[in-house]
């Protein structure tokens, strides 16, 4: 049961009772080698097991790097290591399973839902470890803290997230003489465009992750707001949501065709990969894969920034990657230990996953940055860093924004209105979902 | 066991030549009229291990959901409050739920109607004697052996909007136009489309299965009955109607009753293929309860969600007791 | 009876009866085993054949290769899974048959004071979503010792195929005429003697059937397999399929689609075989 998803993310929470004081370490050498081995691990955890829940990455080699990174630290610091992989839709469910039996795994991966705030009470506080990175790595980006803070506390370690860029196909905008889509109103242009010579775009309007996410990226360059700050009330209703519904309207009738009520996460890849769009706002997993199943379109293919919206804003609304532990696990610094081993070495991660995972710590976001600063098509994934989002911006990863996130409440606001519905009627029924799913939470 | 009678050994056959004999009036009910402790006991020995598997290991986490639909619980605190009905009020002050429910419903009725129509003519095929029949059956029951989980996604393929091998024939057959055009069905985009693509995956699983149970059912019937029909006249029809019908209606309609508990619980199907969507139209309860409970982690709407499920089947399980009753020889 | 016909119009009967036959079924066939060819035909496809609108799904445009296969089966578990699937249910029909069919019994024929309510008992337990029962479940398993192994599987999904294959025998037993054991009892086979020597073979269709379907029960799971069990070499087939073979938006289809069709084969196989064993025996049955 588990949907392609271009963004897994996990939030781990982890709170903890005791100080779990993570040996500050050089790590000065950018190789995994020279740092594992200038990093001595307390005699305690010597003995010990380690089991780690995690998801299927796109790309099989990063798995295969992690699995066998994991399994060097182990050796290093005489850890039993064990990784087990699951489809990352289907982490709740077995997060769910682990706490009710009391049992589990002693780090999970948290993606595309973020239950650190269903759970906090019962994770390891992390805000140590969280702590001593951003100290020795230039200090977490701005929205590092959302999916992991709770009263203060940081109850998971962020880990990467994944970004949704625009790929457009430079070959068929040249043609028509049309500019780069970097304007939301060029894109639109572009698809209007381009749809008239066959070549129509598509953002999915349907129950899925994509939609979730590009059409969040739409309103909140438009100056959309989904929450406030503290999380606890909606602020959809605005000015510019209205706008950007009547944007994702136009796009719709101008540029699209009505298939997109029928994707999935994989549709706008396949999409891609069969040479027909002209332009899709998605992982770069779908421009990666045509190198195998369409290698026209793969040189064709390019990688943009997120369009500004007409106030000149750009959002980029990901979904973090974060891990958190159980208070319950019986390793809690073998955790640790593994955990802050593990951002550090996150540029040999970020290489394994050809680029994909973006670093949450400014250190490792600076230029050049490994594999897309050196591809040419991939090089301004760099500044993208600056603009990310997550469900619920500007407030935080709460619970009722994740139920929102799972009924497709968003998504399906625009899908009214591509269907026919007034702006101000779908934008209503939207609100009142809202409300009444922040109102549950609340009286919970 | 590969005698030709159905009904194997010469015990058997001395046994219904018998029951034939003794004819339909003469029903002694012997030692099952008196309860002795011998068939007590050896009854409730014969019950116990599973009713004790099955009641221990379902019954109490039965409880444990009645318990969270009517408590506050989420995933990361299940022993919460007790909260009344508010679980219930809640869900249904969503107008998804009613969605969710007019569509499980819709969804039960014309899968079962289509599975009965084709798993009834399926079995009576699969009777009779041609050549090739083994491969015939063989293939025939394929989709309800494929793990449901990944061959729906097979499905996600077929009726892909862009790569359909459904719309590709159909066009190529001239009876739709080509891609792109207005003709061409976007199976999980269009509401109505989308509910009926979920039900057509649906029966498509599940109709080899209905197939069997008759199948089953009928080659139990003892042969020396229908000959008795045949001898006396009837026509194959009236045989099947007066005869074999009444005979086999307890499995039928136990087969009939678990397709409706297995269809109305289904999640797979609809969850791989739309997920509720497109804005809702293919929402079933099973799916919102799991993206509401589990997903989300309110376990306590997401059980009362799931619990209205219940009440949807008592009248399936009335009609099946009645009859069953009646039934008792 | 008529007398013996003539060759030639007897055969050509036979001939019109077949062509009626197989006009009958070919619907029924195709609807079957339409998807299963295209599942055949798209795992032996490579990939960029799979994208491109306007080839044809039915053949290759490219030549076929073995890849997705080499794919499943060396660089994914796969092997481990279909072990562990077909070992599982295996397990889990033996445990059924062990407990549903005399409970069946017991139920059908038996009049034992409370048998009703019993039944009813263990029917409803199906109505219990199993979205939720996962969770105490999961407690149980891990008491058990078994988190993580397969084993958890065989001890969970008993819970959902024993009602179902109680009811079923239970069915299967109200239509053996009660004459029939009557006529055991007064030839002087006991309790006992008369369930294992008349009623069930008599019912041993219903027996099969209940043993096929608790094994197809077993393989279609994949909420509690995904909730007991993470290690890649103990997942059964539905869950290590997910796992593996879709990553995030990236589909491996045709590895997907051999998955899918390696597993479901030998399944359908044995179906085949018990089918054959319920109707050989209608001579002059129904069918006539």
């Amino acid at each position: 049961m588990s949907h392609s998803h271009p963004i897994p993310t996990e939030h781990a929470s982890v709170s903890r009772r005791g100080f779990l004081k993570v040996a500050g370490g050089g790590v000065a050498g950018s190789s995994l080698l020279t740092m594992l081995a200038a990093r001595q691990a307390p005699a305690q955890i010597k003995g010990t097991t380690l089991r780690i829940l995690t998801w299927s990455h796109y790309i099989p080699a990063y798995d295969v790097w992690f699995d066998k990174w994991s399994a060097q630290w182990g050796e290093k610091n005489g850890v039993k290591v064990k990784v087990d992989h699951i489809p990352h839709l289907e982490l709740p469910a077995r997060m769910a399973a682990e706490f009710a039996a009391g049992a589990g795994h002693d780090i999970i991966l948290n993606n595309a839902t973020i239950l650190v705030r269903l759970y906090y009470k019962s994770l390891l506080d992390m805000t140590d470890v969280y702590e001593d990175l951003g100290k020795r790595h230039g200090g977490w980006i701005p929205a590092a803290k959302s999916p992991i803070e709770v009263e203060g506390r940081m109850y998971a370690i962020p880990m990467y997230y994944i970004l949704l860029p625009m790929l457009w196909r430079k070959d068929l905008f040249e043609a028509a003489g049309l500019k780069p889509p970097d304007t939301w109103d060029l894109a639109r242009v572009a698809g209007r465009t381009l749809k008239a010579k066959g070549n129509p775009t598509g953002i999915a309007l349907a129950h899925c992750n994509d939609a979730n996410l590009v059409w969040r990226s739409v309103a909140f360059s438009f100056g959309a707001t989904e929450a406030d700050p503290s999380g606890d009330n909606p602020t959809l209703d605005s000015k510019e949501m209205r706008e950007a519904l009547r944007f994702g309207k136009a796009l719709f009738d101008e540029g699209m065709t009505p298939e997109v009520f029928s994707w999935d996460d994989a549709s706008d890849n396949r999409f891609l990969a069969s040479g027909i769009a002209g332009w899709i706002h998605d992982a770069i997993s779908a421009y990666r894969t045509t190198e195998s199943t369409n290698p026209t379109v793969f040189k064709n293919t390019y990688v943009g920034m997120e369009p500004a919206g007409p106030g000149g804003k750009r959002v980029n609304c990901v979904a973090p990657i974060v891990f958190l532990s159980w208070k319950f696990t019986k390793n809690p610094q073998g955790a640790k230990e593994y955990l802050t081993a593990l951002v550090d070495a996150d540029k040999d991660g970020m290489v394994a996953s050809t680029g994909y995972n973006m670093p949450f710590l400014n250190d490792m976001a600076k230029k050049p940055m490994p594999v897309i600063g050196s591809d040419p098509k991939l090089q301004v994934l760099q500044d993208f860093p600056k603009i990310v989002g997550f469900f619920g911006y500007p407030g935080p990863y709460t619970p009722q924004i994740q139920e929102v996130a799972n009924l497709f409440v968003f998504p399906d606001i625009f899908t009214r209105v591509a269907r026919g519905e007034s702006v101000d009627a779908s934008l209503n029924w939207g609100v009142g979902e809202y409300r009444r799913i922040f109102a549950k939470h609340k009286r919970a | 066991m590969t005698s030709s009678v159905p009904s194997g050994g010469p015990d058997a056959a001395s046994a219904r030549a018998a029951a034939v004999s003794l004819g339909p009036q003469s029903r002694t009910r012997g030692w099952l009229s008196h309860p002795s402790s011998r068939r007590l006991a050896f009854g409730y020995m014969l019950l116990a291990p599973a009713a004790l598997y099955v009641l221990l290991l379902v019954g109490v986490p039965f409880l444990f959901s009645l318990y969270l639909a009517v408590s506050d619980a989420n995933v990361g605190e299940p022993l919460s409050r007790f909260i009344g009905l508010e679980n219930f009020r809640a869900a249904w002050e969503m107008d998804t739920f009613w969605i969710a429910l007019r569509n499980s419903v819709v969804f039960l009725v014309v899968a079962a109607i289509f599975k009965s129509v084709l798993g009834t003519s399926l079995a009576f095929l699969l009777l009779q004697n041609f050549k090739g029949k083994k491969l015939v059956r063989g293939l025939v029951v394929i989709p309800f052996t494929l793990p449901i989980a990944i061959s729906v996604l097979s499905w996600k393929w077929m009726y892909d909007s862009q790569f359909s091998v459904i719309n590709w024939s159909l066009s190529r057959l001239g009876l739709i136009g080509s891609y792109g055009s207005a003709s061409w069905p976007i199976w999980l985009g269009q509401p109505h489309l989308a509910l009926l693509a979920c039900i057509g995956v649906n029966v498509w699983r599940s109709f080899p299965f209905t197939a069997i149970v008759l199948l089953a059912g009928f080659t139990s019937v003892p042969t020396e009955i229908l000959d008795a029909a045949r001898v006396d006249g009837c026509s194959f029809f009236q045989r099947f109607r007066h005869v074999v019908t009444p005979m086999i209606f307890p499995i039928l309609i136990i087969g009939f009753l678990f397709d409706t508990v297995f269809t109305l619980s289904d999640l797979s199907v609809v969850y791989l293929l739309t997920a509720g969507g497109p804005g809702n139209a293919t929402q079933i309860l099973p799916v919102l309860a799991y993206q509401i409970g589990i997903q989300a982690g309110s376990l306590g709407r997401g059980a009362a969600i799931a619990l209205t499920l219940v009440p949807l089947l008592f009248p399936a399980l009335f009609l099946v007791l009645r009859n069953l009753k009646r039934r008792d020889w | 009876m008529k007398a013996v016909a003539v060759p030639r119009t007897y055969r050509q009967k036979e001939i019109r009866r077949h062509l009626w036959l197989y006009a009958g079924m070919a619907p029924f066939l195709f609807i079957a085993v339409f998807p299963i060819y295209w599942m055949a035909i798209t795992a032996l496809k490579q990939e960029p054949d799979l994208y491109r609108i306007n080839n044809i799904p039915f053949w290759f445009n490219m030549p076929p290769t073995l890849k997705n296969f080499d794919i499943l089966f060396h660089q994914t578990n796969y092997g481990s899974w279909i072990v562990n699937t077909m070992t599982i249910s295996a397990w889990v029909a033996v445990i059924t048959l062990l407990t549903a069919v005399p409970a069946g019994y017991a139920l059908a024929r038996l009049r034992l004071p409370g048998a009703e309510n019993i039944g009813i008992a263990i029917f409803l337990t199906y109505l219990v979503p199993g979205i939720i029962l996962f969770l105490p479940l999961s407690r149980v398993v891990s008491l058990l010792g078994l988190q993580d192994s397969w084993w958890a599987l065989v001890v969970v999904y008993p819970t959902f195929t024993i009602p179902f294959c109680t009811w079923l025998m239970m069915g299967f037993f109200k239509t053996v005429p009660m004459e029939m054991e009557e006529a055991a009892r007064v030839d002087g086979c006991g309790q006992f003697g008369a369930l294992i020597r008349i009623v069930l073979p008599v019912s041993l269709p219903g027996v099969l059937t209940s043993v096929i379907f608790a094994f197809t029960l077993s393989m279609q799971d994949f909420l509690y397999g995904l909730a007991f069990v993470s290690p890649g070499d103990q997942k059964p087939v539905p869950v290590g399929v997910p796992t593996e073979l879709i990553r995030g938006d990236v589909f491996f289809w045709g590895s997907i689609m051999a998955a899918v069709l390696l597993v479901g084969l030998p399944v359908a196989l044995l179906y085949n075989s018990f089918l054959d064993r319920f109707i050989q025996g209608i001579t002059g049955g129904v069918g006539k």
